[in-house]
């Protein structure tokens, strides 16, 4: 059994099918890409599967439960969690807060506790600090903790995004171009982190225009073109596909 | 700096100390033969410090709805009057309109912040998860019906007279005029205290976190798994319920409520106090209100030494209150100790 599956999964805004009768499913532990032209779904995807908005038709599993149209805060519970293309910080708030708002469990969200500074929620505290600041090291986020994240650049802002994730500790980890608007250092630098998650058990779904470091970085890729799917399959194999390199570059079939 | 990393602040067990020893001396002069004389000149001062304080449990609720949780509520007079009207009508004796059942004032209160939290629900129920704009004209609009409501229905809520005959629990135990201002104004400003501690509490602890987040970017929050419905929806009850206190408050200590009290002019004041001193911070909030309510106070006394007359006066004073708001927004968008990062108008 996959550990995350969309089966026949349609999304129309107004008139434009954006993903229509998509399936595509992950196997746990595996390291998966999503690419395809601007406008093939690949967000739109994303958006189904992760809760962000609710899909027309079809269905979506995760750990065989049928979560189709759960929210995102509930999928979050049951380890599936998102970056977003356009980077999206919470800029009022600082990297540390950033961070530590993600983690799960924490009593001292709850009224009562907080009210009377419950020994549960200083505890958990202390634990959430203590991860946190850890998540933050291994990203080289450490100088940056205390600024507010308005102040990070483009691609301190990934890293922020992938450390805050990581917080909820997810099976699946699914990445909206991680990579877009990231210099060619920094790109390898999250190439590998998203690496080392990945050997350590952590199943990963990422969208990415950057095709070079995605087919090095992934065990499968999945090409969508006008929300169906072309071709799916070992990246070499894929990237040689006639259909992928007419769709990417315009050919003409006849 | 980090909220969390200046744990334990002490801000908010600082306000629990203060607020129960005011209680404590209030009680003292509501209690004992203790008798204070005030110089005549102080009479308004306390006075507009009674409605300092009451006010100050409203600031406080808006606050916690705007300041932390981005949610924007132009109706917080109605919390204010159904809060107050609630506990009227439920302890009133003998009123000259409308109804009065004269229960014990203690579960009038009660009912008081119990009917303002049911509003605010419904009203959370309806708007809160549209787009924060949706909210702002609903709120609105909910003030407006029930002021409309409070004039009409003369046989429930006494029209344009109110409910009388409101019971005093302090002026009933303090017969002295001097003592009882001073007793109620410690009182009351207890009250504002503890609400304070209460806030802070909530606000510092990983609680005032997820509303933070909610203010920053919704969506996000929810993605790393906060039920951000379920915590909107909380703190505007929460917020609807300070200021169904702060109106049993108010109906218990004037002795009677009427739809004159609970006018537009209470949201517009208690906005203006919030954004002058600085959203989301606590003691800001209260300073920036202290100071709008001040203003009010010192024109009064220049009233009496300018020929002009009243009308104009009070137009001016408009003119002036709004001079202020826009040399806050202009060069303190944040308001004088808002902290500009945190409220996102760092430009």
């Amino acid at each position: 059994m996959s550990l995350l599956s969309a089966e026949g999964l349609v999304k129309e805004f107004g008139g434009l099918r954006a993903i229509d009768e998509l399936s595509v499913s992950v196997e746990e532990g595996e390291l998966v890409g999503v690419m395809g032209p601007n406008g093939a779904g690949k967000s739109t995807f994303f958006n189904c599967v992760s809760g962000v908005v609710p899909p027309d038709d079809g269905t979506v599993t995760l750990k065989g439960t049928d979560v189709t149209g759960d929210s995102p805060e509930s999928l979050a519970h049951r380890g599936l969690v998102r970056t977003f293309q356009n980077t999206r910080e919470l800029e009022t708030m600082t990297v540390r807060d950033n961070v530590r708002l993600a983690a799960p469990d924490q009593p001292g969200e709850r009224t009562l506790p907080a009210l009377l500074r419950s020994g549960s929620m200083t505890e958990r505290e202390e634990a959430v600090r203590g991860r946190a600041d850890e998540l933050i090291e291994m990203f080289e986020l450490d100088h940056l903790a205390d600024e507010y994240s308005s102040n990070l650049s483009g691609g301190q802002r990934k890293l922020l995004e992938l450390a805050r994730t990581l917080m909820l500790d997810p099976d699946v980890l699914m990445l909206d171009e991680p990579f877009a608007g990231v210099n060619p250092t920094l790109t390898r630098e999250i190439a590998d982190h998203i690496r080392d998650l990945n050997e350590n058990g952590m199943t990963i779904v990422i969208i990415e225009h950057e095709l070079e470091t995605l087919t090095e970085l992934v065990d499968r890729l999945v090409v969508l073109q006008q929300g169906r799917l072309l071709v799916e399959g070992d990246p070499e194999v894929v990237l040689e596909d006639e259909r992928v390199i007419e769709a990417y570059l315009g050919g003409d079939a006849e | 700096m980090n909220v969390l990393d200046r744990l334990p602040s002490g801000h908010g067990d600082r306000a629990l100390i203060a607020g129960v020893v005011c209680l404590l001396v209030g009680a003292l002069f509501a209690l004992t033969p203790l008798r204070v004389q005030l110089p005549s000149a102080f009479y308004v001062f306390v006075e507009v410090g009674i409605l300092f304080v009451i006010y100050g449990i409203l600031v406080l609720g808006l606050d916690l709805q705007y300041g932390h949780t981005g949610l924007v509520n132009f109706g917080h007079v109605v919390f204010f009057a159904v809060g107050a009207y609630a506990t009227a009508m439920l302890s009133a004796q003998d009123t000259f309109a409308g109804i009065g059942l004269g229960y014990p004032w203690p579960l009038g209160l009660a009912v008081g912040v119990i009917a303002a939290a049911i509003l605010g629900a419904a009203v959370s129920l309806t708007s809160i998860r549209l787009r924060g704009d949706f909210l702002a004209i609903v709120t609105l609009a909910t003030a407006e019906i029930f002021h409309s409501v409070f004039v009409n229905f003369e046989d429930i809520f006494g029209g344009n007279v109110g409910i009388l005959g409101v019971p005093r629990p302090i002026a009933a135990l303090v017969a002295d005029g001097d003592t009882r201002l001073v007793a109620t104004l410690l009182v009351l400003g207890g009250v504002t205290l503890l609400t304070l501690a209460v806030v802070t509490r909530l606000t510092e602890a990983p609680y005032g976190r997820v509303l933070r987040a909610i203010r920053a970017d919704e969506l996000v929050t929810r993605s790393v798994g906060k039920s951000t419905i379920t915590y909107k929806t909380q703190a505007f009850v929460y917020g609807a319920a300070l200021a169904g206190l702060a109106g049993g408050l108010f109906a218990l200590y004037n002795g009677a409520v009427a739809p004159g009290f609970f006018t537009i002019q209470v949201t517009v004041t208690i906005w203006i106090g919030m954004l002058l001193g600085g959203a989301a911070n606590h003691r800001a909030v209260l300073a920036g209100l202290a100071i709008i309510m001040g203003l009010r106070l010192v024109s009064r006394f220049a009233l009496g030494v300018t020929p002009i007359s009243g009308d104009v006066f009070a137009s001016a004073r408009l003119i002036v209150v709004g001079l202020i708001l826009i040399a806050v927004i202009r060069y303190r968008p944040a308001g004088i100790w808002g902290d500009p990062r945190e409220l996102g108008v760092d430009q």
